[in-house]
Order: structure tokens, then sequence, then C-alpha cells
């Protein structure tokens, strides 16, 4: 019964506070747009399909909040991913160009992994500086031009594509989510990004190699950077440098509302999940309400900063 | 002044796709279509009888927030609102062209009859409006029309300001701030964009061609605009006894006040394009700036929302409108911002 | 003192240190130190603040590498560059600040860097490791609410009581000790000494760090004083006095 009890009182609030938030704003636009397209299954999975490079973003952030890190380089990442693979893909095959818009995402993140790993910068200056660096390289790669992707067969997998009647951009989000969930909370290499984020020195002391995990997760991040570069692009039926750009702060305001810690050591993938769906449903409701943009993002900036004063205040003991 | 320089990143993209630059005293649009006057884009009483009875509703997808956006919507919204349409949704792309096809996405959530959109980017531009296509909606464009489409069947029309007549009223308002003769300066955007080059060569032209007596004794490129406060005061140090300048927009407009103000200068006049409060609190003081050129934005959304209804019932139009430009001075400033704007001048511009 | 007479003499030391030096940047920390410890043997290295006992420790265990001289393990030669490395040999340390990650769960704390994982895909096995937390926990009587309960949540006498549970279970030849009764009350030392005598029954080799004199004399065997860097010398427990310990430390006859 004692145990009972303090296994009840050890579940962070944190945790599931998101789930109740985006229940109530839910019940809240259906009743207030109930005739006006939003319940609609077209309308609904238009949510999942617009936050899916978001939301696999905001799985990476999350390993890099968890382990004490932050990478505010996904935007530009993004942009330069999608670039190269619409480059490729002029010439080439899509596995080809799906292969060279990860392994952009694979090599930024590694280079930001060294330095903040190895050679022990702190993260925030360190993603800072590759922000910059990368958003000259998006648009000096093709000089501010857009590049047009006809390669059909890209253009489903990564864009508006389905597998027996599953939206494409759906199987992706299902699959990342699950995937990252499965490696964050079910595997020792989870359990090291939570320790190592938690106290370097303990995890350090117990043996767990945390330079190693450190470099892991910058390359993660920027991996899931390169993949949503890829959706947007298939999405979009090409590229160009301003994709991603403003997504740093939607995925990071996702993953705290999520119930992530921006401080390290604990986080959720599927509160992650649920945090991007909601910013995906504030934009879905707030344009449907029919209200001005001004309005929008008032009503926007005041809902996120409820659902992190709610997050963190319950937080804190 | 984010509206010029937003306008400038669109503009870029644009230049793919655009094939024709500025020709000799015409405005062309991004595809070289033949500018017809905005005005022209007018309804029966009968059509317009008709449009109210459908009771339709529209969606408004902007690229990024500015005066200038500000301008459009207001236009658009009035007209919609003198003919019974509905605006049900509307929405900010922040430039991202990827929020732009969620915006138009999430829209068709009401199924608008129309849409009225400044496209971020012409290149990826045709699946952000693809399903409204599919759906039916009729989609009219501000500037630029997506890569691909085709006028009268995929989109209505496009409208646009119209560039010559920027530039070449900038030449009329100079000619009458100098007496029709003097040594001028030329301050040119260079670099390949079709909204500046026809501005600024249209301006050239007419200096050319209609004003014998006036000269255009210096010229000087600017590049980046970033760097512009380095190169005028390089320019303006060379050049001190000029009756006048020509800048390319305000905000480079900005830095030549600034230059003549710290050399004691108060002969040399300015002319430049697109509203600025500090270039116009410096006209209505009498300071050096003369005149400022200005495009209705406010009727672009106008002519847009009304060619867009027109095309409801089924009135057929041309690929490509422009709208008037007003060249503001202290004189009309009033009168000038709020064609313009549609908005009063900041206070401090008719207070004191 | 039963178990370490069963140790055939012939054996070599579990621990064996040959005239460790450590400087830090010039600055002499530990000065030509030499000492064994034998399995089933507790030895308790006494002396001041900054004599140089935590930087002997973490010598051992592989944090630091010494700047000169050697450690043996079983008689033969080691050099640990981490201390993943000493773990693998089967020693354990319980550090001064514990090494605890605050906001994971007592179990995965027990089981930090050694996860018990299950099946083809490596799950973590959570029920297991939390079985296996709440039988060790409860084996040496260290009262918790849950092996679910964050570390955060205990005591300062709890959290001792994990860091302790931890190094013993995982130590299969040698414990090192750093103050691990600092932050404890009478009741939780006694349990804690307990544990200790209860290492040595299991044959293992314990080097303890203490600063109180009457623990030390109650559970060592051996008593090791370290004065600023130097070993001044060591002793049997049971031949020597605390006036002696004393007068060694502080270096006044």
């Amino acid at each position: 019964m004692a145990g009972k009890l303090a296994q009840l009182r050890s579940v962070d609030p944190s945790q599931y506070i998101v789930y109740v938030g985006f229940v109530l704003i839910l019940i809240g636009f259906s009743i207030v747009l109930r005739d006006d397209g939003f319940l609609t299954t077209r309308n609904l999975l238009n949510i999942v399909q617009q936050t899916t490079p978001v939301t696999i973003m905001a799985v990476g952030m999350v390993f890099v909040l968890t382990a004490g890190e932050i990478d505010l380089s996904i935007g530009p990442i993004v942009a330069v991913s999608a670039l190269l693979a619409s480059l490729v893909l002029r010439e080439s095959f899509w596995p080809l160009g799906a292969a060279v818009g990860l392994l952009a995402g694979a090599a930024i993140g590694a280079v930001n992994g060294v330095l903040v790993a190895y050679v022990r910068l702190p993260s925030f200056l360190v993603t800072l500086a590759t922000m910059g660096f990368l958003s000259g390289v998006a648009r000096w790669i093709t000089d501010l031009q857009s590049v047009p992707i006809t390669n059909d067969t890209f253009n489903a997998i990564f864009g508006a594509g389905s597998l027996f009647g599953v939206p494409s951009l759906l199987i992706w989000t299902v699959a990342i989510v699950l995937v990252g969930h499965f490696f964050y909370h079910e595997t020792r290499y989870g359990a090291h990004v939570h320790a190592i984020g938690d106290s370097a020195h303990s995890a350090r002391a117990v043996g767990i190699k945390v330079d190693r995990v450190r470099f892991s997760v910058m390359v993660l991040s920027g991996v899931a950077a390169g993949l949503a570069g890829l959706l947007y692009a298939g999405r979009l039926h090409g590229a160009r440098y301003t994709l991603g750009e403003t997504d740093l702060l939607t995925v990071i305001a996702a993953v705290i509302v999520g119930g992530t810690r921006l401080n390290g050591g604990v986080g959720t993938i599927f509160g992650a999940l649920i945090g991007s769906l909601l910013m995906g449903l504030l934009n879905n409701g707030l344009i449907l309400m029919g209200l001005s943009v001004s309005e929008q993002l008032m009503v926007r900036g005041l809902i996120i900063l409820a659902a992190i004063a709610l997050t963190l205040r319950e937080a804190r003991r | 002044m984010t509206r010029f320089v937003g306008r400038l990143v669109l503009a870029a993209a644009a230049l793919a796709a655009s094939t024709a630059l500025a020709t000799a005293g015409t405005t062309t649009g991004p595809n070289g279509e033949t500018a017809v006057p905005a005005a022209s884009v007018t309804l029966t009483p009968e059509q317009e009888a008709k449009i109210r009875e459908g009771h339709y509703t529209a969606g408004l997808a902007w690229h990024t927030p500015s005066d200038y956006t500000a301008a459009v919507d207001r236009g658009a919204k009035d007209e919609f609102e003198r003919l019974g349409i509905e605006v049900v949704a509307e929405s900010d792309a922040g430039f991202d062209p990827a929020k732009q096809k969620n915006d138009v996405e999430t829209m068709m959530a009401k199924k608008p009859t129309i849409i009225l959109s400044l496209p971020v980017d012409p290149d990826t531009a045709a699946e952000v409006y693809r399903p409204a296509l599919e759906a039916g909606t009729k989609v009219a464009f501000v500037d630029n029309a997506p890569k691909g489409f085709v006028q009268g069947t995929d989109y209505v029309t496009i409208v646009s300001d119209d560039l010559f007549q920027m530039g070449e009223k900038a030449a009329d308002a100079m000619a009458a701030a100098i007496g029709g003769k003097g040594k001028v300066g030329y301050l040119f955007h260079d670099a390949n964009f079709y909204v500046t080059n026809q501005r600024d060569g249209a301006f050239k032209e007419t200096i050319e061609t209609r004003y014998p007596d006036i000269e255009i004794v210096a010229e000087m490129g600017l590049a980046d605009p970033a760097k512009a406060e380095d190169v005028i005061n390089a320019f303006m140090l060379k050049n001190p006894d000029l009756d006048a300048v020509y800048v390319t927009w305000a905000e480079p407009a900005e830095f030549v006040l600034a230059a003549l103000r710290n050399n004691g200068d108060d002969h040399t006049r300015i002319v430049t394009l697109d509203l600025s409060e500090p270039l116009a609190l410096d006209m209505v003081k009498d300071g050096n700036v003369a005149a400022i050129v200005a495009d209705e934005a406010y009727a672009i959304g106008q002519t847009l929302a009304r060619a867009a209804a027109a095309s409801l019932v089924g009135e057929k139009l041309e690929p490509f409108y422009a709208v008037d430009a007003i060249a503001v001075t202290k004189d009309n400033i009033e009168d000038g911002w709020f064609k313009s704007l549609h908005r009063e001048p900041p206070a401090s511009l008719t207070g004191g | 003192m039963s178990a370490a007479a069963a140790v055939p003499a012939s054996a070599p030391p579990v621990l064996g240190l040959h005239n460790i030096r450590k400087e830090f940047g010039g600055v002499v920390a530990i000065e030509d130190f030499s000492l064994d410890v034998r399995a089933g043997e507790v030895v308790a290295l006494v002396g001041d603040n900054g004599a140089g006992k935590s930087t002997l420790i973490k010598i051992i265990c592989g944090v630091y590498p010494p700047t000169a001289g050697r450690i043996l393990i079983d008689g033969g030669d080691v050099r640990f560059s981490d201390p993943s490395e000493s773990q693998a040999r089967g020693i354990q340390v319980v550090y001064q600040d514990l090494a605890l990650a605050e906001r994971q769960p007592v179990y995965m704390n027990l089981f930090l860097g050694r996860e018990a994982t299950t099946g083809p895909f490596r799950r973590l096995d959570r029920k297991r490791m939390i079985r296996e937390s709440e039988e060790l926990v409860h084996g040496l009587d260290v009262r918790i609410p849950s092996a679910r309960s964050t570390i955060r949540d205990l005591s300062g006498g709890q959290r001792q009581g994990v860091a302790i549970a931890r190094a013993t279970h995982w130590a299969s030849k040698l414990v090192l000790m750093d103050e691990p009764t600092a932050a404890l009350g009478v009741a939780e030392t006694q349990k804690v000494e307990k544990i200790i005598r209860g290492l040595r029954e299991r044959n293992l080799a314990v080097l303890v760090i203490s600063h109180s004199l009457d623990q030390v004399f109650r559970i060592s065997d051996r008593i090791c004083v370290l004065r600023r860097g130097v070993q001044v010398g060591v002793r049997n427990t049971r031949e020597t006095t605390n006036n002696e310990i004393v007068s060694m430390i502080t270096g006044l006859q």
C-alpha cells in the first residue's frame, strides 16, 4: 500500500499535464469550430501531417535536452539537407538524394558533437555559431534559388504519398516516435542519456562513456533535422533556403510543454509528440476561428505561456 | 522597411521564373505580362448583386506581416465586405513556404470560395495552392504566380504595383523640387531584382528624356543593403554640391539624410520610394527630403478582391494589373499616406 | 577476523600500491605512498583535511592517473584510464558526493552503467532491476519508500544507503569508501558499519576513509595515516591506541 502510494507520488505531474491541456484545447476547438470543418478527418490528418517535421525534430531535441545539451542549429540543418537532397535528385535516383540529405544532417551533427563532447565547448554557443554559419551555407548553396523536385517517388515517400491508404507523413510520425520512444525509455543508451544530463560527474563515476553519449545525441539531432528537411522538400516538391528557419522555437516549445526539462535528466517522447501536435492544433484552430494574424500570435503566445507555466510550476517542489 | 526588404527576398526567388526585365516605358509582370491599370477592374450593379446572393467566403494567405501587407489586407477586406463576401480565415507565413502550405491546407477546411495570397516562393508554390485548385477555389495573387500555373484556368490574375510609374513619378517630383534643372546623383540598386530594376530604370529614363536641363552627374550602385551606409558616406563625400539625389528605396535614403545632416548640407534634396516615417518627418519640417513615391498598396488588395469576385460571375480578367503610384510631398502628405496605406499618417507628421 | 585467516598467506594482496606519487601542476598531493590491502581486510585511511585521502581513492579507481608509482591488483600491474576499467576488475567506490543521478529512480541508480536488459532487442529489464533493487536495499536494511522513488526525494541517509548498496552489490574484490557515514545519524551509522563488517565476511578488501577515530577503531583491521601527502605509518588496529594515531595525524609527539 505504502509502496503504491509512493509510486503514485513519484509520477511527475509535468509528464502528464500536457495530455490534459491537449485534450482540453481539442475539446474547446471542437465546440467553437463545430461548424467550421475542424473535426473532419481531413483537417485532423492535416494537423498530424503538418507537424511531422517538427515532431521528428522534437524527438531529437528530447534526447539532446535530456543529455543536458541544446541544439540551436536544427533550423538551417533542415534547409541545407533539403537543398542538397534536391540538388542530388536532379541528377540521380531518389535513395541517393535521401541518403545525402540524412548524411548532411549527420555530418553537421557530428561537427557539433565533436565540439561539444571532445573540445568541450558549451553546446549553446557551439550550435549558436553553427546555426549562423549554416544559414549562410543554405543561402550560398544555390545562391538563394529554390530547387524543384520532380521525382515522384521521393515526393510520395517524403510528401503526399500513402501506403495502404495511410498517408506517408503519418507513417513517418508514428515510426519515428515509436523508435525514439524505444531508444529513449527502453534501452541502456536511453538510460545513459538520462544519467549524463542528470549528473555527468556521477555518470562518469559509474563508468558511462559520457563524451561518447554527448557526441551521439548531437548526431541524432542532426539526423532528425536532416529527415525533417527531406519531409519538407517532399511536401513542397522542392527546397528553399528558408525551410526550417522558424522551427527552432516551435520545437523547443513543443518539447518543453511536453514535459522535458531544459536542464537535463528528465523527458518524454510521447509528451513531445503531444506538444508538437498541440502547436499544430493551435495554428490550425486559430486560423479556422477567423482571427486576424495579430490576434492569432497573441493567443498562441498566451496559451504556450500558460502551458509552460503549468508544466514547470508543477515540476518544481 | 520590413516591407521592402521582405519583398526583395521574394523578388530573388521570382527572378528564377522572371524572363522579362525592365522594358522602356511600361511595367511588366513577372512573366512579361503587360500591365493593365487596376482601375479597369469594375463590376456592374447586377454583377455585384449576384455576388452578394452567392454568400461567398474568402481566405487570405499572406507572406509576412508589414505595413504593406496590412494595407493590402485592409483593401481586400473592405472590398469583400462591400461585396458581401465573408473573410473566414487569415494567415501569415512568416516567409516560410512550408508554413504557407500548412496555412492554405488549414483554410481549406472551411472551403472558402476565394483565396487571396502572395506566394512566398513561386518555385515551390504550385504544391502550396494545389489543394485549393483541386477543391475548385478561385485563387488570385499579389506580385507573382506559382511556377507552372496558367492564368485563367489555375488562377484568376496577378495584381501588383506599377513599378515604372513609381520611377517616373520620382523623376517628376525631383524635377519639381529643383525647378527643372540642376546636377543630380543617382543611387540605384545594383542587383538583379525586377522590382528595383524597373523602378530605378524608369527614373533614369524619365530624367534623361523628359528633363534636358537635369544632368545625372554621379551614380553608384548599392549591392548590399547592409553596407549601404559606408557606400553612401563615400558617395556624398565625393559629390558635395548636388542639387538632388535619387535613392532606390527608403532605408538607404535614411543614410543619405544622415550624411547630409552631418555635413550641414541643407541644399541637396532627396527623392526616394516607399513610405518611411523618419523621412516623412524631415519632409514636413522642410528638411532635405522633397518627395517619397509610394504605391497604392490598399488598392492592390481592393483590386485583387474585386477581380476574384468578378471571376465568380464569369468575368474574363487580364493576367496582370498594376495600381497607380503617388508622389507624396509636404503638401499632400495626409492624402498620399491614406491613399497608399489607407491609414492616417503617424501623429508626428500631422500634429506639428 | 576468521575470514581473513582463511586466506592463504601466500596469496598476493588484492590491492598493492607501490611508491605512488601525484602532482597537480607541480603541486605534490601524494608523495611516495605504499600500502597493501588483502582480501577480507578492512583498512582505514585517516588524516587531516587536505592530507590527500580522496585523491588517493581517485587514483586507485582510475579517475586520476598517478604521476609515478605502481598499482597492482592481485599482484598484477594495472593502469586504469577511467572508472569503468576499475569496475570491470571488481572495484567499487562510494564517493564522498555519492555520485548519484538525482532525477532518476533508485533502481536506475543501483544499476547505472550496468543496466539489465532482456530479449532480442535488449530492452531494459525494469521489472528485474526493481525486484533486485528492493531485495538489495532490504538486505542492507536501508529504508527507502520504494525502488521507484526518485533520489531527490530521499533523505541524506537514504541516499548514502543507495550509494553503499550500489558499491557493495557490484564489488567482487575491493570497495573504496570516502566518508561513508558523514551524513548519517547514529542508527544509520551503525548500519553502515554492519555493512562494512559484512563485506569483510564476504572476503572483500575494503579501504575506508573516515574522520571518526572511534569508528575506525570499531571497524578496521589496520589503520594507515596520511599527512600532507606522505604516508606516515600503518598500524594494526588491535596493537595501537587512539593517542598514537592522533599524534601521527597531527605530527605532534
